[in-house]
């Protein structure tokens, strides 16, 4: 599966004779976090097709976990905006966005979809960024990025996703 | 059908205010109040079949906007332009949707776009842009959010 690539050798350790594996459980549930992604089937602009490309099987992201992409907001993991946010369609990214169950990420991805790209001047209908309307957790730079990229992006929520602490409030009893 | 072909049938027919050929094409202004007429002529008895588009332009000078309708003739292959100038401060010509009814959304477009007003329009509501943009393809259009492009 290669979910045990790349793990700190401290946090495995294996007692002979069995097929055990002992860990802390925010590795193991951040592990199941990072390793099945599902992404948001929605597309913006042309960045869209870059995005297609990624999931078809020349690049083909399901080699990192992204296996499913969810055509309901209710069952993704995570939000690629791949393209340019419009004043009319920024209500409804933020609907999708709110329907996405916890936890959830955003991948901006784009020239236009991280600060407006080319259309940030004298434009009337462009909102600059969609980090304007919704948290971003992962930038891609390009105009449309390159499906490597889109992939590059991925890798490092994943990353981010492995990161992640779980905050226990000791006072609380 | 060549150019001063169509341009001496329209006149024969209809009120012509000004003529021009620009970059092959024929250009025709006419008044407002002729526009129905015009391109019911063309569609009619010069077989101009198709409404290419309807949009207009944001002149200034002398506060004019100018409509502009572009029709084509799959029979004869030949193109052209009418050109209808308008007031600025107050734009309104008679809607050609019920001619052509490819015009019913190019004016709904114009009409948020330019603010012109097209009377006894079938549909006179917004089409493309959201609630709270106004006329933004007018010269003079300003808005809060708009950040101006840096002069170098």
């Amino acid at each position: 599966m290669g979910l045990m690539n790349g793990v700190d050798e401290a946090l495995i350790k294996k007692i002979p004779g069995l097929p055990v594996i002992m860990t802390t459980a925010e590795w193991a549930i951040n592990a199941g976090r990072s390793n099945s992604i599902w992404t948001l089937t929605f597309g913006l602009r042309c960045c869209a097709m870059e995005m297609m490309a990624t999931g078809a099987p020349k690049y083909d992201w399901a080699r990192f976990g992204l296996e499913v992409p969810s055509a309901s907001p209710r069952r993704a993991d995570m939000m690629i905006v791949a393209g340019t946010v419009t004043k009319k369609m920024a209500p409804v990214i933020i609907r999708l966005y709110e329907q996405m169950a916890e936890p959830k990420y955003v991948i901006a991805m784009g020239a236009c979809a991280i600060s407006g790209g080319p259309f940030i001047y004298d434009s009337y209908s462009v909102i600059k960024g969609a980090d304007k309307i919704i948290p971003v957790d992962i930038y891609i730079p390009g105009c449309p990025p390159r499906p490597e990229a889109l992939l590059d992006g991925i890798i490092k929520l994943q990353k981010k996703i492995m990161k992640q602490k779980f905050r226990i409030n000791k006072d609380h009893k | 059908m060549n150019f001063t072909e169509v341009l001496e049938k329209l006149k024969a027919k209809n009120e012509v205010l000004e003529s021009k050929d620009e970059m092959g094409v024929l250009n025709v202004w006419v008044s407002a109040k002729t526009i129905k007429n015009v391109i019911t002529f063309l569609k009619n008895d010069m077989q101009f079949d198709q409404l290419s588009f309807v949009t207009a332009v944001d002149l200034m000078i002398n506060n004019h906007i100018e409509m502009v309708y572009r029709l084509f003739s799959y029979e004869t292959k030949t193109e052209i332009v009418i050109k209808v100038k308008l007031d600025r401060v107050r734009p309104e010509i008679e809607t050609i949707s019920d001619i052509f009814s490819t015009a019913n959304w190019h004016e709904r477009e114009t009409s948020e776009m330019f603010g012109v007003k097209f009377i006894n329009h079938p549909d006179p509501n917004r089409l493309l842009l959201p609630d709270g943009v106004d006329m933004p393809l007018r010269k003079d259009f300003k808005s809060d959010d708009m950040i101006p492009l840096p002069k170098v």
